[in-house]
């Protein structure tokens, strides 16, 4: 009977002590996984927070160096910016200049020119309409020689009616370097600034009716010629020149007798040559002063009267251009003296001597004003202009066509269109002695192509 | 026309064209004091141009010869009114005229070009 209770306590004192022994030991490894767990994540967030220590250093060197950045961006990027400009304006240069050195065969024309209609009236003459259509032909053979050749076609005015055509230039020129370019042919005559630099194309005129002055420049030159611009020693702005020898001019008149210049040299008679230029000082982009000068052996074919003849002018022009004054203000001028000497007779020849030994002088003076920067409509394209032109010129003798005595005002009121489309109107009133009243007024629609 | 006639015509002239340029002038001065800058104004280039004397050495761009020197003789024609190889004869041509050094010429036509092509 002990034996049957003994067996089964046993049993039970010994699974209890299992269970317990067991319990202890599930406890004790649960401790040490966790502990090791722990140890682990402890490990983790030391290098987490090592990390985020490290991280939060760099984000703080990085916004420093954001703030340096910024601070520095503008000059930075001005910098870089002006440096890619220049780059590029390098690279425009170079790329034109590739461009400008042309194949060959590679030959551009351009027709320019400029057409011009007309109505004027003159007191004491008949009204009349008139028209003329000069084009160009401008050809670039390469990027050293020029070739210019223009036309003038027009029905001629006054009551004879009829139309003309007329050569105005034919030339060739040759750039020989950056301040220098040979040329030869017929050219618009540099000689008193004003024809050269602006009278042949209306559409770059204020006014319609030429100056009194024009009549005592030479139109034009046949001849060969050097011209070019240089920067004016110690650097004070800049020279231009151009100088000429060409075919003189030629007296002419009614039966042999000469009263008259003519410097429509397309012909020279016994050699005589002019040589002459004109040369002028630009101290700011905006003024020129020129001087130019011209000295010939006029002859008369047939009659072979010799003499010489002195041409002299000086001219300025200016102009301001100014958000003050709205828009631009032109200043234009010159004055002329022409001489012409004493003639001589080639022996056996039985013309009289004519009277010469005279002078001759005229000039003009031009301003305008455009308020082109005032922003109102139709008024920044007008353009009010003044002139007062005057010529004096022998009573007797040798005179250049149009060398009277004559002095003149001139008001116009212009419409620009466009740069190149100019609607003119202009009243001129004359003042020639004991001829009074041959005022005339123009209308002009000019256009240059 | 008989004397009469000539000097009614030259009062009508003269009182016409004195009105026009007053009317030019006052008119651009009225606007000046209203000062109300339009777009159109705004796109128009205030140009000033210093009156200190002209330096060659000074490396000016082609847009400033172009502005500086082609307004001389006559009124300035845009960029856009040509392709860039009219612009190579109108500049060789230009050249002449103007008086312009071959690196003066080179500039301006740099800068045309590539304004006629924008
Ligand atoms: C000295 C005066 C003068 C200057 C300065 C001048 N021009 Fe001209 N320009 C003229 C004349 C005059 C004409 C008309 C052509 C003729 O009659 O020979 C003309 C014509 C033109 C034409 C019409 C097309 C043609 O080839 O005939 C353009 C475009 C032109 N000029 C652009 C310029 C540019 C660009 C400049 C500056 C580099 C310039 N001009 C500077 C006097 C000048």
């Amino acid at each position: 009977m002990r034996k049957r209770i003994t067996l089964p306590i046993l049993l039970a004192a010994a699974m209890a002590a299992t269970a317990v022994g067991s319990v202890r030991a599930a406890d004790s490894s649960n401790y040490q996984q966790l502990q090791k767990k722990y140890s682990t994540l402890k490990v983790q967030m030391q290098a987490m927070q090592k990390q985020m220590a490290q991280m939060q250093k760099q984000m703080a060197a990085q916004q420093k160096q954001m703030k340096a950045v910024q601070q520095a961006a503008p000059s930075i990027n001005e910098r870089a910016t002006r440096r890619a400009i220049k780059r590029l304006s390098r690279q425009v240069m170079k790329l034109s200049e590739k461009e400008a050195a042309l194949e060959p065969g590679n030959i551009q024309v351009l027709i320019a020119g400029d057409v011009n209609v007309q109505f004027q009236n003159k007191s004491g003459g008949n009204s009349t309409f008139y028209a003329d259509s000069s084009p160009m032909i401008q050809v670039r053979i390469d990027k050293n020689i020029f070739v210019n050749t223009a036309f003038d076609f027009y029905t001629a005015s006054g009551q004879a009616g009829g139309s003309a055509a007329d050569i105005g230039a034919a030339n060739i020129n040759y750039e020989l370097g950056d301040y220098m370019t040979v040329g030869g042919g017929l050219i618009t005559s540099p000689i008193g600034g004003i024809v050269g630099n602006y009278n042949p194309a209306p559409w770059n005129r204020w006014l319609v009716d030429g100056s009194l002055e024009d009549n005592l420049l030479p139109p034009n030159e046949l001849g060969i010629w050097t011209r070019g611009g240089i920067p004016a020693p110690g650097n004070l702005g800049y020279l231009t020149y151009f100088l000429f020898v060409s075919n003189g001019p030629e007296f002419i008149g009614t039966s042999g007798v000469p009263n008259q210049l003519s410097y429509d040299n397309f012909t020279a008679t016994q050699n005589a040559k002019t040589v002459g230029g004109r040369i002028s000082y630009l101290p700011i982009p905006n003024v020129e002063i020129g001087y130019s000068a011209e000295w010939a052996s006029p002859t008369q074919s047939g009659a072979l009267t010799k003499s010489d003849s002195w041409i002299q002018a000086v001219d300025f022009n200016s102009y301001y251009f100014n958000k003050k004054i709205e828009g631009f203000v032109k200043f234009r001028g010159g004055w002329t003296w022409e001489q012409v000497g004493q003639g001589g007779i080639t022996p056996g020849n039985p013309t009289t001597p004519p009277a010469l030994g005279n002078m001759s002088n005229g000039g003009q003076i031009d301003v305008a004003y455009q308020p082109s920067m005032c922003g109102i409509k139709y008024l920044d394209k007008m353009m009010v202009a003044f002139r007062y032109d005057r010529t004096d010129g022998p009573v007797t003798g040798v005179q250049t066509p149009g060398a009277m005595h004559e002095q003149r005002y001139s008001v116009g009121l212009d419409y620009w269109l466009h740069s190149n489309a100019v609607l003119k109107f202009e009243y001129e009133f004359d003042n020639v002695p004991d001829q009074h009243g041959s005022d005339a007024m123009f209308m002009q629609f000019a256009v240059g192509i | 026309m008989n004397l009469r006639n000539i000097q009614t015509v030259r009062m009508i002239m003269l009182v016409g064209l004195a009105a026009a340029s007053l009317t030019l002038m006052a008119g651009c001065s009225n606007n000046g004091t209203a000062g109300k800058p339009t777009a159109k104004k705004a796109a128009k280039p205030a140009a000033i141009w210093p009156l200190a004397v002209q330096d060659p050495a000074k490396n000016e761009t082609g847009a400033q010869i172009w502005s500086e020197n082609c307004l001389r003789c006559h009124q300035l024609r845009s960029p856009s009114q040509y392709t860039p190889a009219q612009w190579g004869v109108i500049v060789q041509y230009m050249r002449l005229k103007a008086g312009l050094t071959g690196e003066q010429a080179r500039k301006v036509l740099a800068f045309l070009k590539s304004a006629s092509a924008h």
